[in-house]
């Protein structure tokens, strides 16, 4: 969240669109309700089904799912039509003024400049702004501007055509809404920037329902775009917010849980990257900027970050004479995703898997592909409170005991331990830090995960001690200076992400002090002033609020440096002073010159407003990105709409190029895809329930009680057609596998017209397996939702396609 | 308003069923009484609140079968009082509402469970205007099913006992808030003294007439009851069956109340005056004498 | 000395009577509170409200017994209208002005059948009542309807109840020592039941 979750109470406008926060973030949706209670706050919600978040909102939109960009492109035809943009804001504080190269070509065929059919890639180097060096490619460091946004070069200029074409009727064919709904819906939107007025905010809220798309990255870039055209980002009540989908997935992203970061959103070193220096400057921004304006380029303090890092994880092994040991790291040659780790493991080239905190099976795409790949691993090692389907992928439904018996996988089962059992930090979707304590000890022979962890660890440097192998180094000298090193205390883990000056061993006050000559240390540069000299700041526990923002400075410690709204200093006009009066976050103080106010400024604080410094520090343009240059992104400078990898018709803004071209599909045998017109036309989309919390719920009596089954939701007339009555049985069946599960029939999915064509959408959620309460009485079909997705990925963020692909049912 | 504002002490007693004579502390007047408004409108069906009141009263989590809907079970049920009720609505325009009420006791002020109940100290009104049952003394007859207006009170066929919310009142005693207000993310749910819970509901639904497409909404607070101490704001006062079968002017059955009504007075009358017309006759008469016939 | 009432008989009735009387003290205990000690001296509610419906069983199947035993005696006849029409003589003890009576003069019909009826409409509203959990949800109706009519027909059998004992035990002496040995003096039957005395002695 660029937010915060208390932070939603102070809007003025929500749009709730691929998330469902009623049902699956019940506990932040209140504040939603605050700001409906207290401000009047309107809210609408776009979602493939009437969900219990629509039944609180002002207006519901039904939407074609995975059609979200059409509808958001159509937002900023709309806003930009109408006049309803924040126009000193997108001048001053976004690159809308900036001017693009002249060879950039926008997407009207399906592609934009610089495609290669042959072998589906990007040559980006004209996705830039003018004036720069295309060798290698970078942004130039004096960016030409016409702040007019006439010149038809301009980044506004290209963002206007590139979506005049994302008309009302267009977005009706694509999306299904129909046209006066969707104007209704827009103009309710942006009517917070009626008039040039800029006191109103509005803000986006999201989940997984944005995410899990092909194109995924680029619904949320779509977004983004929105609210900075509205100028609503950096405002109390406004940003684009990311519901996360566990309690601490914040923080697992934080830390480095995908495979192309290092802690701190540090881009991993690759193959290319020969020697530390390279590594640097690859990843180090320079700054690109007019040359009238001032650019922070937070990143370029990037060397701080990663010699620290270094120094954390390999202490006196780092040195300046051995490039911090930048040979220990690994080096990345390909893509490690989900569906990559899974297609390599069918391949044979995976041979083993250490599956912690996760239910590898079940969450999928493409669950028999994921079994069947286990199958052929020479180990499994699964840590977790229940028996689950990854533990026992080997008696899924299908499998024969002459099978099972064929299986040659070693599988351990070891006990992890729950939440409730551990110490440590939640990074919660506002990143916020909060430290809890273990409520209970571990059960009979349960274990703390990363006690667990510790002990294989110096089990295998044990194995390189005494054997030697390959390159020991980075195991032999890791840094693992913990009092009980079998069961490391998370307060020392804590201290050590924080970082500490080495010099005279004191915790780091912030990631200010950090430096690149290897005299501090620290885990993750963001979380950098979390737990200080003056203590576990995560531990804080003052809820007052002297600001009536929600901001709570004294509760708990967000990063980065307890700031609670990103980017604040554009909440204020150009000249200092804040857009609202009446909801102040910081402000200019001429007096003092510096910043000051109820939030943490997210700046340079002795900046002064003349200089003209942007507000998006982390930018090296220092300006919000509406046109994001180079290799941003892998699948456009502005998202385009795509169509899913399975959709019921041709993409109508360009038939020819329906789908996201550089989408990555797995091709294996086992990953089959229905095309148009093969049977499969019946739009389907998974999702979560308020009464079960992923696949683990279903081994709790308590959540089995509220919602005891799998179901599948399936409109009225869809039922009719195919005479299922509700509590029937029935088959949903993919291009990949089946599912089955009973017939909720409901009014709260219509059948939809998407380009003249009758589709209809089902909808299922995901909560069931073939392991838990009522699974084991056999009273549930046993099978897995994502047996049926495909495995398809975003190019960006590689989260597969668990939303809107194509399916056939029938009653079983 | 907080929960030691509430409790002021005690709960005191102000009606109990099937009692002869006067009621110990029937004439306490409290400043207050207490009220629970449920905010239809910002329900969001998530259930936490039938888990607490499960949890906070020690029932066991039970088996339930998938049946068409969101909603946990068909009805409440004497070891589940708090039931979420899941109902789509489609208006006459095609524009569809699912509307989520928490069902259950809504504390009537004139309680029919308690005018039926013949029980000595089965159920007891509190002062503050609390319901609640004493399975201790309840005989298990069930006319307090009769009674109520809302089809609320659940036997337990085994112990042969009737059940229902009992509004927290051992946590209100103690002033703490009912279980399910304490759990409700949204804060839908609201405990105060009657008066202010009357006031919160009567401003959100001015709002909501004011503000948004409800321009219908209003307080469900019947009369015909004489009030109760649960009260919903609803989108569309007009239409309180439309969230699961709320009646719309509610009121203790005809039958019950002639038969605590009328019906009593006759039968007392018949009952005292043929002993006294015995007596009498037989003052005025005497027994009869065999051979009043001279043979 | 004359039997009018032999050993079944009296079996059966003092089983009605009993079955009766026990249901009549529980039955107001549930009616008002002021008589709530009733089922207290009784044991207690709960377990007055476990035995009311199965003792009102035994009553009602002792009643169907005496239906089997009595039910020619308790035919209205022809002479009957006739004694009804003089039944305040019958109360004003002037018994020479009202007609001969048989076994039961029209007075003990007419309490029978409000008994006999009482005990049908008693039966079938204490079924819905002893159960009232099985009753579906959509005939909620019935429960209120069925305690209304369990009442109002307990009122009409107490009423007759009332008349009863004090006819049998104050107003005609020789009754309860007739229900409880079986056998009436001749004095006694010529006087009450002239049909019947000269039917059973063929005087």
């Amino acid at each position: 969240m660029t937010n915060g979750w208390v932070d939603i109470k102070n809007t003025d406008m929500m749009l709730i669109m691929g998330g469902n926060p009623a049902e699956n973030h019940p506990c932040g949706f209140k504040w939603a309700i605050e700001a409906k209670r207290n401000r009047n706050a309107r809210m609408i919600v776009v979602d493939p089904r009437f969900t219990r978040t629509a039944s609180t909102a002002d207006m519901f939109v039904q939407i074609r799912a995975g059609a979200d960009i059409a509808f958001l492109g159509g937002m900023i035809r709309y806003a930009i039509e109408n006049n309803r943009i924040a126009r000193e804001y997108v001048v001053n504080y976004t690159n809308a003024a900036f001017l693009v190269e002249q060879g950039f070509k926008t997407a009207e065929d399906g592609v934009f400049s610089g495609f290669n059919e042959a072998n589906n890639t990007y040559d980006r180097s004209s996705w830039n702004y003018q004036g720069a060096k295309t060798s290698p490619a970078a942004m130039p460091e004096s960016a030409k501007v016409d702040l007019t946004l006439e010149d038809p070069n301009c980044v506004y200029q290209q963002l206007k055509k590139h979506y005049s074409r994302y008309t009302p009727e267009m977005v009706e064919q694509i999306t299904g809404i129909p046209r006066d709904q969707f104007l209704k819906a827009a103009d309710l939107f942006t009517s917070i920037r009626k008039d040039g007025d800029m006191k109103k905010a509005a803000t986006i809220i999201y989940a997984v329902g944005w995410t899990q798309h092909s194109f995924g990255t680029q619904i949320i870039r779509t977004a983004a775009m929105l609210q900075l055209l509205l100028g609503n980002i950096g405002r109390a009540g406004g940003g684009v917010n990311a519901l996360r989908g566990h309690s601490n997935i914040q923080g697992a992203t934080d830390i480095a849980g995908i495979f192309d970061n290092l802690p701190g959103y540090l881009k991993v070193p690759r193959v290319e990257d020969t020697n530390f220096d390279a590594w640097m400057k690859r990843i180090t921004p320079v700054s690109s900027k007019p040359d009238a304006w001032q650019s922070f380029n937070y990143w370029s303090n990037t060397p701080k970050f990663a010699v620290s890092l270094l120094k954390s994880m390999y202490g006196a092994a780092a040195a300046k004479e051995n490039h911090w040991a930048f040979d220990y790291l690994p080096k990345v040659d390909r893509e490690y995703s989900w569906t990559h780790i899974f297609d390599d493991m069918y391949q044979g080239k995976i041979q083993g898997m250490l599956a912690f905190g996760m239910n590898a099976v079940a969450i999928g795409p493409n669950s028999q592909k994921n079994i069947d790949a286990l199958k052929k691993a020479k180990f499994l090692v699964v840590c977790d409170i229940y028996p689950e389907e990854t533990s026992d992928f080997w008696r899924a439904p299908g499998v024969t005991p002459e099978q099972t018996k064929a299986i040659q996988t070693e599988v351990y089962r070891l006990p992890g331990a729950g939440f409730a059992e551990k110490d440590g930090t939640f990074v919660n979707s506002a990143r916020w830090l909060q430290w809890k304590w273990a409520a209970v000890p571990t059960p009979g022979d349960a274990m703390l995960d990363h006690a667990i962890l510790a002990r294989i660890f110096l089990s295998v440097r044990d194995l390189y001690r005494k054997e030697g192998g390959a390159f020991p180094d980075p195991i032999l000298n890791l840094t693992w200076n913990y009092t009980i090193p079998g069961n490391p205390s998370l307060s020392e883990v804590a201290k050590e992400l924080n970082g500490r000056d080495l010099a005279t061993g004191q915790q780091l006050p912030g990631f200010a002090a950090l430096k690149d000559d290897g005299t501090t240390s620290c885990g993750n540069w963001i979380w950098c002033g979390s737990w200080t000299e003056a203590g576990a700041l995560t531990q804080r526990r003052d809820n007052s609020d002297p600001s009536g923002l929600g901001a709570h400075p004294n509760w708990a410690w967000s990063w980065p440096m307890n700031r609670r709204v990103l980017y604040n200093r554009a909440s204020c006009d150009v000249s200092g002073k804040p857009w609202d009066a009446s909801r102040p976050q910081i402000w200019w103080n001429e007096a003092q010159q510096k910043w000051a106010g109820n939030d943490v400024p997210d700046f340079k604080v002795d900046s002064p407003p003349k200089d003209h410094m942007g507000p998006f520090i982390m930018n090296a343009e220092g300006v919000g990105r509406i046109f994001a240059p180079l290799a941003a992104f892998a699948d456009g400078p502005f998202p385009e709409f795509y169509e899913p990898t399975e959709s019921p018709v041709e993409n109508a803004l360009h038939p020819k190029r329906s789908k996201n071209p550089v989408a990555t599909r797995r091709r294996s045998d086992m990953d089959k895809f229905a095309t148009t017109g093969d049977g499969f036309n019946i739009v389907c989309t998974t999702y979560r329930l308020t009464e079960h919390y992923h696949y683990w719920t279903k081994n709790n009596p308590m959540n089995v009680q509220l919602v005891p089954e799998p179901f599948v939701e399936i409109p009225m007339e869809l039922a009719a057609d195919l005479g299922i009555k509700g509590g029937d049985k029935v088959k949903v069946s993919s291009a990949r596998s089946i599912y089955l599960a009973k017939a909720m029939v409901t009014h709260r999915i219509k059948p939809m017209n998407i380009g003249g064509k009758k589709v209809y959408q089902i909808g299922i959620p995901i909560h069931w397996g073939y392991r838990g309460i009522k699974e084991d009485e056999g009273l549930t079909p046993r099978t897995l939702v994502n047996s049926l997705s495909p495995a398809v990925t975003d190019p960006n963020a590689f989260t597969p396609e668990f939303k809107g692909f194509m399916v056939k049912l029938e009653k079983a | 308003m907080t929960g030691a504002a509430m409790s002021n002490g005690v709960l005191q007693i102000k009606a109990i069923s099937g009692h002869a004579g006067p009621v110990p502390g029937r004439d306490t007047s409290r400043d207050y009484t207490v009220a629970k408004l449920i905010d239809v409108t910002t329900c969001i069906g998530c259930k936490a609140c039938e888990v607490a009141c499960l949890e906070w009263n020690g029932y066991p989590f039970r088996e339930t079968t998938f049946d068409n809907t969101y909603q946990t079970m068909p009805d409440t049920a004497w070891n589940y009082y708090n039931l979420i009720r899941f109902n789509e609505h489609v208006a006459e325009d095609g524009t569809l509402s699912w509307l989520m009420r928490k069902d259950g006791c809504l504390h009537c002020a004139d309680p029919g469970c308690l005018r039926a109940c013949p029980a000595d100290g089965a159920i007891v009104q509190y002062a503050n205007g609390i319901v609640d049952f004493h399975q201790e003394h309840c005989i298990g007859c069930q006319y307090c099913v009769s009674g109520c207006p809302f089809n609320i009170p659940k036997f337990n066929a085994e112990t042969k006992k009737v059940h229902k919310c009992t509004l927290c009142s051992d946590r209100v005693g103690a002033g703490l808030e009912p279980a399910c207000i304490k759990a409700c993310p949204t804060g839908c749910l609201h405990f105060g003294t009657k008066d202010d819970m009357k006031e919160l509901a009567e401003k959100r639904a001015a709002q909501l007439r004011e503000h948004t497409s409800h321009t219908s909404a209003g307080v469900y607070d019947p009369p015909g009851v004489g009030g109760t101490h649960v009260m919903y704001v609803l989108h569309d006062i007009e239409h309180p069956e439309r969230y699961g079968g709320l009646p719309k002017n509610p009121a203790i059955p005809i039958l019950v109340r002639i038969w605590k009504g009328p019906l009593k007075w006759l039968g007392n009358a018949a009952i005292i005056g043929g002993i006294l017309g015995a007596a009498i006759h037989y003052l005025r008469f005497g027994p009869k004498k065999e051979g009043a016939h001279g043979d | 000395m004359i039997e009018r009432y032999p050993f079944r008989e009296r079996i059966c009735h003092w089983t009605t009577g009993l079955a009766y009387l026990y249901c009549l003290a529980t039955g107001l205990a549930f009616y008002s509170p002021y008589l709530f000690w009733l089922a207290v001296i009784l044991g207690g509610g709960p377990s007055s409200r476990f035995w009311h419906p199965i003792i009102g069983l035994v009553f009602v199947m002792a009643a169907m017994w005496m239906h089997r035993i009595w039910r020619g005696d308790v035919r209205m006849g022809p002479g009957d209208r006739e004694w009804l029409d003089k039944a305040k003589y019958y109360a004003t003890n002037e018994d020479d002005k009202v007609p001969p009576a048989g076994k039961f003069n029209a007075g003990q019909k007419v309490f029978y059948w409000a008994m006999y009826y009482g005990a049908i409409l008693l039966v079938f509203s204490g079924a819905v009542m002893w159960f009232p959990e099985l009753m579906p949800g959509s005939l909620g109706w019935i429960r209120p309807l069925a305690i209304f009519l369990h009442e109002g027909a307990a009122l009409i059998t107490i009423g007759a109840f009332i008349i009863h004992v004090y006819m049998g035990v104050f107003m005609v002496p020789g009754s309860v020592d007739a229900m409880l040995h079986g056998f009436v003096t001749k004095d006694w039957a010529r006087a009450h039941h002239r049909l019947w005395f000269h039917q059973k002695t063929g005087e």
